[in-house]
């Protein structure tokens, strides 16, 4: 392994590491546009460029690779006069948007100017190159050509990544403009990446546009929800609201990025919540009090148990829940209600697309948690729901916010057959609609827990802010009905639930939220 | 309204994929047959070479735009391109520019309402011997004057 | 004095194969098939060969850059595409003499045991491309190129390829790229093109002129070669004479003749009786002469001792009365124009370049504005994939040191003193 010195530290590092890289390993950042570790090196924008003993000319850091012996300066005359030279020349044409531009606060020019710039502009506004602003270039892109550095990321990533090359740079010299061919817009599920990988405003989302301003953002680390290849997300939010997903960092999982299907699924956690507990009477929905609600709605379980026996009592699972609530919910519907009424549907309506990427077909995040489990699907998902229809089941305990991929009337035809359904859910759907008694629960922003995605890797997801609303998170739901029913259980938080299930359920065997860590584990095979 | 290759041009076509082990190396020559079929490169001729090729339009568009003898738009019969180098304008190039300019009435850049003339400036056309030099469609015309260049262009039929 | 390559260039008919051969040609390929890959290139080390494109390379050591290891082909792409303001010889070789160049190429490829080869030829070269193709096919015809050449058991298949108007695919890495049908823009170097060039392949890239010297080096010996010419630059070189003189054209001249002697005895001094002002001595993008400047051996080492080069040879000749700010202006606007726009010093310094440089011209030149283009020519300087960015700086900054007063009272008077005319 060659061993290099940089700014006078030594460092030793993997053959083929670039100097960008190994710069890295000593703490010291290279200013760097075009260079992105999971796309090609192009070598353009010529920021990266540091001194190599040795070389007469100053070399870019980005496609250098080190060689045993090399000292290389980033800290000297030469270099910092090299950089801001070149910050100078990629600014003449810039357009002075900061105000109105997305970017701002997450600005690679902006960031640069800063520690490297700070200098007046020796070029008239006048004489600036103009070229097309606001262009809508489909998918969840908005395309401003002047704000363009043309460091290539976006056309090496519809090349190298997504195969469907949209964009190109058209012309030469300084009229080279990035755009698409007029009549083939972006066509491809992982546009939203585009917006993330520009390093300025040229590329941004026409979903997060004028929405807020990025200093006021703050993020946490979660799972999207979207499907079950569990791609890992920050989730940016301010007070109790979220703004946008973006894609976190994990080779095993979703490399640098996720689709833009999933990327809307935060919508889904603002908007037709469920924050207040009620039950219907007559018709009409009445607010009720958590206090009262739980005791009542276990009474009710345990006397429908008891009056018609234990299978007369359903429980439909979700694949929407985390590991930690489908253990509690598979222990309160088997050992506490003893009922073999118990089920998960992963079919969800919608078109069941998959590609050979990151889409999966199931799109829930934890399908695969609730058949490790030991909850069934499938057939038993199938044979339940017409053991409902048939008027077999007395009442009903649903986690979720759809029945499989029952329609709002097909839902509200079955869920008619119960004479009580009670529900675990966030959002308007067909089973609030339908339900006796609504627990509002908490949105995957608002609780933690862990999922197992499709190939079996256990993720955690973090909570952002406490519940909205009223609602609750699952697992105290969960803890309140079993304890009402007998269970004793003194679980506190997610953390305890999951040292449980290490220590009892085989495939998560020996596991731990540090074993976990940042990066997820894999169930044994 | 779409374009296709003649049978001649897509005998051609196929021949030129047999010059090299990588086809996307016929985009330039298929470009120059598309002009020649086409009179110039037009959007429906850019989609039609991507077509050929399996790759998307934007990228044939990148090179259509990148290398100046690929006309995206229309040009006159006659595409009349003067040099305006170094050892030309050393020689009056810009006068006989000028000359040009008023005699078909256009500006550089301009095409003749007839569409006979597109009047363009050229960069250095490799013939600095006999400069001032221009190019008209695949012909040059060297040690040019005034009157050499209007007996060449009233002589075009 | 001994000719080369323009021996017969007077004759028509020299560039059909019938008439090349009849004056000995292909006789050095004959000869190359009975020597041994190094014995070729070990001749044309001897000889002194240096690249005649403009970066004056060693063609003998370049050729030994591929790699020992056979299992990949190889891939030998000659550069057509000529488009140095000022340089036209290689449209002379390729309309007068295109067998010379075909020849060669047979020869390099036997050399570097490759069965590969491209001439990339400038997409404005419409009539030298069909010569081209015609002598390609008549050599083809006669079992020089094609399969089992003359019997050896050697194959090699050539194609002639034409560009479309970008004088950065002069550079050879963008050259590979625009073979391979994309955007001419060159490439990061290392990896070097003989180890990955065209299509990926080891690929040697050589000029035109630099080829057609190859069958009489092969012919006569690379001693005799190198002993026309100096010391580290052998043979003769065609160079370019044009501008402001008597007798423009090509000359056919040892390496090593004086600069003045070029343009005063053979191409006939300044004309209209004028004096010279100025000289720009091997295309445009190298470093202006002064006319006290000039009275030097015009050959690789020399030229570089006087900080220019000799670079394509293309000797531009500048007369009395030329503002050197209008000229400067039209260099600019050319490597503006030609920019091909990959990284960020060529990109925006050549724009902003054309930009200053003209207000100057122009008579709105502002106070700082000289300081300004050279700082922008510092800015650009080295820090760029290829040298086009230092070919639109050297001028820039030669101009300015050599004529600063003329660029002052441009600025002072805010009008040309010419009258913005040439």
């Amino acid at each position: 392994m060659p061993t290099l010195t940089i700014n006078g530290m030594t460092v030793e590092v993997p053959q083929g590491t670039s100097i960008l890289n190994a710069a890295k390993e000593v703490g010291v950042e290279i200013p760097h546009y075009c260079y992105h570790p999971k796309l090609s090196v192009a070598g353009n924008c010529r920021m990266c460029l540091v001194e190599v003993e040795k070389f007469p000319k100053l070399q870019t850091a980005c496609s250098t690779t080190v060689s045993d012996g090399m000292v290389v300066r980033t800290d000297t005359e030469k270099v910092r006069k090299a950089v801001t030279g070149v910050l100078e020349l990629m600014l003449i044409h810039h357009p002075i948007d900061c105000p109105i531009c997305d970017q701002a606060g997450e600005c690679g020019l902006q960031n640069y100017y800063m520690k490297f710039g700070l200098h007046k502009s020796r070029y008239s506004l006048e004489d600036k190159v103009h070229k097309k602003k606001v262009q809508d270039i489909g998918g969840q892109i908005v395309l401003d050509a002047e704000r363009c550095i043309l460091c290539s990321r976006c056309v090496r990533f519809l090349t190298e990544v997504t195969g469907t090359q949209e964009l190109h740079f058209f012309h030469r010299g300084d009229h080279s403009e990035i755009s698409i061919f007029p009549g083939k817009p972006l066509a491809n599920d992982y546009t939203g990446n585009l917006a993330d990988i520009c390093p300025v405003g040229a590329l941004t989302s026409k979903d997060f546009r004028f929405k807020c301003r990025v200093w006021f953002l703050k993020m946490f680390d979660s799972i999207c929800t979207g499907c079950s290849n569990g791609c890992n997300v920050d989730v940016h939010y301010k007070g109790d609201v979220l703004y946008r997903l973006k894609p976190r960092w994990n080779d095993a999982v979703n490399q640098a990025w996720m689709c833009d299907f999933g990327r809307l699924t935060y919508k889904g956690m603002n908007e037709a919540r469920l924050l207040t507990p009620f039950v219907r009477e007559e018709g009409a929905r009445k607010v009720a009090a958590w206090g009262s609600l739980l005791p009542d709605v276990a009474f009710r379980l345990k006397a429908a148990a008891q009056k018609g026996g234990p299978d007369r009592v359903a429980v439909i699972a979700s694949p929407q829940s985390s590991n930690e609530e489908l253990y509690l919910l598979r222990r309160l519907a088997t050992e506490l209600l003893g009922t073999k009424s118990f089920a998960f549907s992963h079919r969800v309506a919608g078109d069941g697309f998959a590609d050979d990427f990151l889409i999966q077909a199931d799109k829930n995040p934890n399908s695969l948690g609730a058949r490790l489990l030991g909850i069934p699907d499938g057939a038993a998902f199938d044979a339940l729901v017409s053991k409902i229809a048939g008027g077999g089941i007395d009442a009903l305990l649903v986690f979720g916010n759809v029945v499989g991929t029952l329609s709002e009337e097909e839902a509200a035809a079955l869920l008619a057959k119960v004479p009580f359904v009670v529900q675990v859910g966030t959002n308007e759907g067909p089973v609030s609609k339908a339900a006796t008694a609504v627990l509002p629960s908490a949105s995957v922003a608002e609780r933690a827990g862990t999922f197992t995605n499709h190939a079996g890797r256990v993720q955690r997801f973090r909570s952002g802010f406490p519940a909205r609303g009223k609602a609750k998170d699952p697992i105290e739901i969960l803890v309140t009905l079993g304890n009402r029913l007998g269970a004793g259980w003194t679980f506190a938080g997610e953390a305890s639930v999951f040292k449980a299930i290490a220590e009892t359920e085989a495939p998560f065997a020996g596991m731990s939220y540090d074993s976990i860590g940042m990066f997820g584990q894999e169930i044994a095979k | 309204m779409s374009v296709v290759f003649s049978d001649t041009a897509t005998a051609e076509f196929e021949r030129l994929l047999t010059r090299y082990p990588d086809k996307e190396a016929v985009i330039l020559p298929t470009l120059h047959l598309a002009q020649k079929e086409f009179g110039y490169v037009s959007d429906e001729a850019v989609v039609y070479v991507a077509g050929l090729l399996g790759v998307s339009p934007a990228r044939i568009e990148g090179i259509a735009t990148f290398y100046t003898m690929y006309d995206r738009k229309p040009v006159g019969k006659y595409h009349v391109q003067v040099c305006r180098n170094i050892s030309c304008s050393l020689l009056g190039a810009e006068h006989l520019i000028e000359h040009v300019a008023m005699k078909l009435g256009v500006k550089p850049g301009g095409t003749t309402p007839d569409g006979k003339f597109t009047l363009s400036l050229a960069e250095c056309l490799g013939s600095c011997g006999t400069a001032p030099v221009m190019q008209v469609n695949d012909d040059y015309y060297e040690n040019l004057t005034e009157a050499s260049i209007d007996a060449i262009l009233d002589r075009l039929p | 004095m001994e000719t080369i390559l323009t021996t017969h260039f007077a004759a028509d008919a020299y560039r059909r194969i019938d008439t090349y051969r009849e004056f000995g040609g292909y006789d050095a390929l004959r000869k190359a098939l009975s020597m041994t890959p190094e014995g070729i290139i070990d001749e044309v080390k001897k000889a002194n060969l240096r690249g005649r494109g403009g970066a004056g390379f060693p063609a003998g050591v370049k050729w030994g850059f591929l790699p020992k290891d056979l299992s990949r082909p190889r891939v030998l792409v000659v550069n057509a595409d000529e488009g140095e303001p000022g340089t036209f010889k290689d449209r002379l070789i390729m309309s007068r003499g295109p067998h010379l160049m075909i020849e060669g190429i047979v020869i390099a490829s036997i050399a570097m045991r490759l069965h590969l080869s491209y001439v990339y030829i400038r997409g404005e070269y419409v009539r030298e491309a069909r010569i081209l193709d015609e002598a390609v096919a008549e050599a083809y015809a006669a079992g020089f190129l094609g399969k089992n050449i003359l019997g050896s058991g050697f194959d090699l298949d050539l194609t002639v390829h034409r560009g479309a108007g970008a004088y950065i695919c002069g550079e050879e890495t963008s050259l590979i790229n625009s073979l391979e049908g994309k955007r001419g823009w060159p490439r990061l170097k290392p990896p070097f093109p003989a180890a990955v060039g065209a299509f990926g392949l080891p690929t040697i890239v050589n000029n035109v002129e630099t080829l057609a010297d190859v069958p009489w080096i092969i012919n006569n010996g690379g001693e005799k070669f190198a002993a026309i010419g100096v010391e580290k630059n052998g043979g003769t070189r065609l160079i370019g004479v044009s501008g402001a003189v008597n007798r423009p054209g090509v000359y056919e001249l040892p390496a090593g003749t004086n600069l003045k002697e070029i343009i005063y005895t053979h191409a006939g001094g300044i004309r209209d009786g004028k004096e010279l002002k100025a000289v720009i001595p091997g295309g445009s993008s190298t470093p202006v002469l002064r006319p006290d400047e000039i009275d030097v051996s015009y050959d690789i080492e020399s030229m570089a001792k006087i900080g220019t080069m000799a670079g394509s040879g293309g000797v531009i000749v500048i007369p009395e009365g030329t503002c050197m700010v209008r000229a400067l202006s039209v260099l600019m606007n050319f490597y503006a124009h030609e920019s091909c726009g990959q990284c960020t010093p060529c990109r925006e310094g050549t724009g902003w370049l054309k930009m200053i440089v003209g207000r100057i011209e122009a008579g709105k030149g502002r106070e700082g504005d000289v300081e300004l283009v050279l700082d922008v020519c510092d800015n650009m300087m080295g820090r760029t994939i290829c040298p086009l960015a230092d070919a639109a700086a050297m001028p820039a900054q030669s101009f300015i040191w050599k004529f600063r007063e003329e660029f002052d009272r441009h600025i002072g008077e805010q009008k040309c003193p010419y009258g913005n005319r040439f």
